[in-house]
């Protein structure tokens, strides 16, 4: 097992907390099953930084429902992929997610208005949409390290 | 990174990306997060690939010696892993490396007293250039076969 193996110096040791200074990108097919993964990872994230535990859990439910956004609405006739950028901006953890879809908009397949990018915009501490017709769209959730702090910006 | 195999009667999502779906890609600024990462990602697809957990954790030790070498040999500041889950096989493509960190990182991947843990865990390692994309790539894969691995 890797505990056994010298030069395994990459974990998190005990008592230091590293700082997220850099970025993780992860870029899939934009299927149901790799949602798991990105949810995976953001846990990796928390873990490495010791985020509260309350934080990941906003992160993975808000991720969550954007990547479940791309992967029902975006490529409705053609497969496409997600792109999910974690990146740190001050006292802020950025998560990107990203298509090439349709854009945002009222979809067929769906009866009413979705809770989604409402459940978005509660759990995240600032939120940013830009989406254009045929073009994709692009979701900046912005997460504070400490959730007492003050907000970031506001919806 | 050759497309892989079909496997007889897969189905499901090994399956689709096994019939030539691009690939899942992850790409890590080198730092701390690179093995918690990695190795999470890299065991999510082991398991989705239905590798059995011997291989599972092989694939997991091969994540943690690529994290732990693969930044001495980058051409940039990242760690870019592009994975294909198959049915019951996983295939790895670290890259871009400098000229000659594919055969490196192999090498720095040995253990004293235990040998090369990538060669001896993956079912084939093989380094390539000269493709659209400058630079070596290291490919790794592990499979799992009923007659052994």
């Amino acid at each position: 097992m890797p505990d056994d193996i010298p030069g395994f110096d990459h974990r998190v040791a005990g008592g230091s907390v590293p700082a997220l200074d850099s970025d993780i990108t992860l870029t899939l097919p934009a299927r149901p099953e790799n949602i798991a993964l990105v949810r995976h990872a953001i846990g990796a994230l928390g873990a490495g930084i010791r985020l509260p535990k309350a934080t990941v859990d906003d992160m993975r439910l808000a991720v969550t429902e954007a990547c479940t956004n791309v992967v029902r609405h975006a490529y409705s006739d053609h497969d496409g992929r997600i792109e999910v950028v974690i990146r740190p901006d001050g006292e802020a953890i950025n998560v990107i997610v990203s298509d090439h879809g349709r854009g945002l908009g009222s979809s067929p397949d769906v009866a009413g208005p979705g809770l989604g990018l409402s459940l978005i915009a509660a759990l995240t501490d600032r939120l940013e949409i830009d989406h254009a017709p045929q073009k994709g769209s692009r979701l900046l959730m912005a997460f504070l390290r400490r959730r007492n702090a003050h907000p970031v910006g506001a919806v | 990174m050759s497309g892989l195999q079909p496997g007889a009667g897969s189905e499901g999502a090994a399956a689709r990306s096994s019939a030539g779906e691009s690939p899942t890609s992850v790409s890590i600024a080198i730092g701390p997060l690179v093995g918690p990462v990695l190795r999470r990602v890299v065991g999510m697809l082991a398991a989705r690939a239905d590798l059995p957990l011997d291989r599972l954790d092989d694939a997991v030790l091969v994540a943690d010696l690529i994290a732990a070498r693969a930044p001495a040999h980058v051409t940039t500041e990242r760690i870019d892993v592009a994975l294909e889950p198959g049915q019951r096989r996983l295939a790895l493509r670290v890259g871009p490396l400098r000229d000659g960190g594919g055969k490196a990182l192999i090498v720095d991947a040995a253990v004293p007293g235990v040998g090369n843990v990538i060669e001896q865990l993956a079912d084939s390692v093989e380094v390539t250039s000269g493709g659209p994309e400058p630079g070596e790539f290291l490919n790794v894969r592990l499979a799992y076969n009923n007659g052994g691995t």
